[in-house]
């Protein structure tokens, strides 16, 4: 098991108390393609948000690589997600001051486990992978809504995480580059042997993905 | 685990965030620059006209004047305008073991009227004793022509100010005649001219040997004041001492003779660094408004900073970089400018009214006064910094991720 959830609760306390996901218990196991969907506020960003640990704040366990997220401090938790998770989200946000490469470069400067010059060429391979490697030396900002979702997957995997995390990553796409993505995504998990979890609108995505959780007011519908 | 916020991929982020803004960046560098400009070129002048100030009027007058109390009128008719010390040896001895005293001379002072071939002028005569005058007063580094104290070991010898020369229309060699009050006349021959740089000094003073003075006034042994030198100028015990153990003596000191110099000086330190403070203020809040914008704009690039694994500490590391940046730029570049300016001034001719006689402006080119200017420009800066680095560091990812 990569991932293993057991009884998540989670209260937001605005603008009153209020409970948005209730007991929640999933797993995940390596390699698998799983998607979570449900109409809008049944909770499921707010799940995804706490299955990548950007949210510590709820009641329950939560286990990534049998570490418990909970046991780990601030500056801890930085570094694991550091390593473990890549992330792509909706907005791309790719950070417009800097290139494409250096974009895809950043998270593994970070990790410095490596001579930017590993960094480097690790980058420019997977900038091949997703189609972008041309633009490597083009400001982010000059891409389409496409092309950065692509380098954003690019900088997702620099760090070699078991964990890839997307939240409506074809939110903003349309069609075409929606069916590219979700292609690259689906790739990267059968090739690389990765768990990518997606939260999404789009039927094409959870009809496709290995496995698909429904959520209902906070709840997996079971 | 959590390394070092001191990296090179953190120093690339901020110059890369730093370089994507140039225009403000400059713009808050040369805010820094002005305001350690300002306060450099002002306390180098500032400083300037209080040390040359401090050097030729206290330098050229005692610390302690000792005089003796104003009696009544006496009868005889010598002694008309003269008050002499009577208890020299007491306040000799009292002199001479206090700690603080640096040195100390005799002297009869006496106003006189100076003739020269077509001139006439007054002037205040001052007897002195060649060696212990020459420990009181530097006159040698304020010779303009001439010879210092030692030409006035031989009799009928003089002194003189160089306004006072230039007005009588003599030089060094020349012959003046002098009348004292008591009307009794001789002729000095003039050995050397000097300059204390203020004009109120310069008219007036003359130096002779007290010796010439006395046997003039029919005065052997008499003195009218005794001047003191001490070691701490600030610490004028001595003064009350003396006036509260020997009866018959007035004391002055040199804030009494001085009192507007004083709060002249006072009043341009104040100024100095409250101006240089103000600015360097007004330079801290451009940098701060700067950084300010900047967090509320990168909210989205600083949250997706920390999902890609940068810490709380990095992000204020990143922001606290880019304003050290802008703060050393400026401070190196206002240090350089305000030299450049001090230099400027320090070359350009005072044409000065009758006060101070002086060629160019003042300038204290003091090494402390620019590395103060320095830390203050950067001090100012990761102040102005600080803040708003610690609010991009707790930009919440969850919320900004969410909330678009």
């Amino acid at each position: 098991m990569i991932l293993e959830a057991q009884h998540v609760d989670k209260y937001f306390f605005e603008p009153e108390k209020h409970k948005v996901l209730r007991d929640i218990s999933l797993s995940i196991s390596e390699g698998e393609l799983v998607s979570i969907y449900g109409e809008s506020g049944s909770g499921k960003s707010t799940l995804l948000y706490i299955l990548s640990t950007l949210d510590t704040d709820f009641e329950g366990n939560l286990s990534i690589h049998d570490q418990n997220i909970k046991n780990l401090t601030s500056s801890a938790l930085t570094y694991f997600r550091n390593k473990h998770i890549g992330f792509v989200y909706q907005f791309h946000y790719l950070l417009p001051e800097f290139n494409v490469l250096q974009n895809v470069m950043l998270p593994a400067m970070k990790l410095s486990q490596k001579s930017n010059k590993e960094i480097k060429n690790d980058a420019m391979s997977l900038l091949d992978e997703v189609g972008m490697k041309d633009f490597a030396k083009r400001p982010s900002y000059q891409l389409s809504g496409g092309q950065q979702q692509r380098v954003a997957i690019a900088r997702a995997l620099i760090n070699n995480p078991s964990l890839i995390v997307a939240d409506e990553p074809t939110g903003n796409l349309d069609q075409k580059n929606s069916e590219l993505i979700f292609e690259l995504l689906k790739k990267i998990t059968e090739s690389r042997n990765k768990t990518v979890v997606i939260a999404t609108h789009n039927p094409k995505i959870y009809h496709n993905s290995h496995r698909s959780i429904e959520m209902i007011d906070g709840s997996i519908r079971l | 685990m959590s390394k070092q916020v001191f990296n090179k991929t953190n120093i690339f982020i901020a110059l890369q965030y730093l370089f994507a803004r140039k225009k403000q960046s400059f713009l808050a560098a040369i805010g820094v620059l002005l305001g350690v400009t300002t306060f450099i070129v002002m306390i180098n002048f500032m400083t300037g006209v209080n040390d040359f100030l401090d050097d030729a009027v206290f330098n050229g007058s005692p610390d302690i004047i000792v005089s003796a109390k104003s009696k009544k009128q006496s009868t005889t008719t010598s002694n008309i305008l003269f008050n002499y010390i009577e208890n020299s040896n007491k306040i000799d001895d009292v002199l001479k073991v206090d700690d603080n005293v640096q040195s100390f001379a005799y002297q009869i002072i006496s106003p006189a009227i100076l003739i020269s071939d077509s001139k006439q002028f007054p002037g205040s005569i001052n007897g002195v004793f060649p060696t212990q005058e020459s420990k009181m007063v530097d006159l040698e580094r304020r010779l303009i022509k001439g010879e210092g104290f030692q030409s006035l070991l031989k009799e009928n010898s003089i002194l003189l100010g160089v306004s006072l020369a230039k007005r009588l229309q003599v030089s060094a060699g020349d012959q003046i005649k002098m009348i004292l009050p008591n009307g009794k006349n001789t002729t000095l021959k003039v050995t050397g001219i000097f300059s204390f740089g203020i004009t109120t000094i310069d008219n007036v003073r003359t130096y002779v040997s007290a010796s010439t003075l006395q046997n003039l006034l029919d005065q052997k042994n008499s003195i009218t004041n005794i001047h003191v030198k001490l070691k701490d100028r600030d610490d004028i015990r001595l003064k009350s001492y003396l006036t509260d153990n020997i009866d018959g003596i007035a004391t002055e000191d040199w804030k009494d003779s001085n009192k507007t110099i004083v709060i002249g000086n006072k009043v341009r330190d104040i100024l100095t660094w409250s101006v240089s403070f103000a600015l360097l203020l007004v330079a801290g809040f451009g940098i701060y408004n700067i950084l300010n914008i900047t967090v509320i704009q990168k909210r989205k690039d600083i949250a997706v900073l920390k999902t890609i694994g940068y810490s709380s500490n990095d992000i204020i590391f990143i922001f606290l970089v880019q304003s050290i940046i802008i703060g050393v730029l400026g401070a190196v570049f206002g240090s350089f400018f305000g030299y450049l300016i001090s230099y400027l001034i320090s070359t350009t001719p005072l044409d000065t009214s009758d006060f101070i006689i002086v060629d160019t402006y003042p300038i204290n080119f003091k090494m402390s006064y620019y590395v103060l200017g320095f830390f203050f420009g950067v001090l100012t800066t990761i102040f102005a910094g600080y803040f708003p680095s610690r609010k991009a560091s707790k930009v919440d990812p969850v919320t900004i991720i969410r909330g678009i």
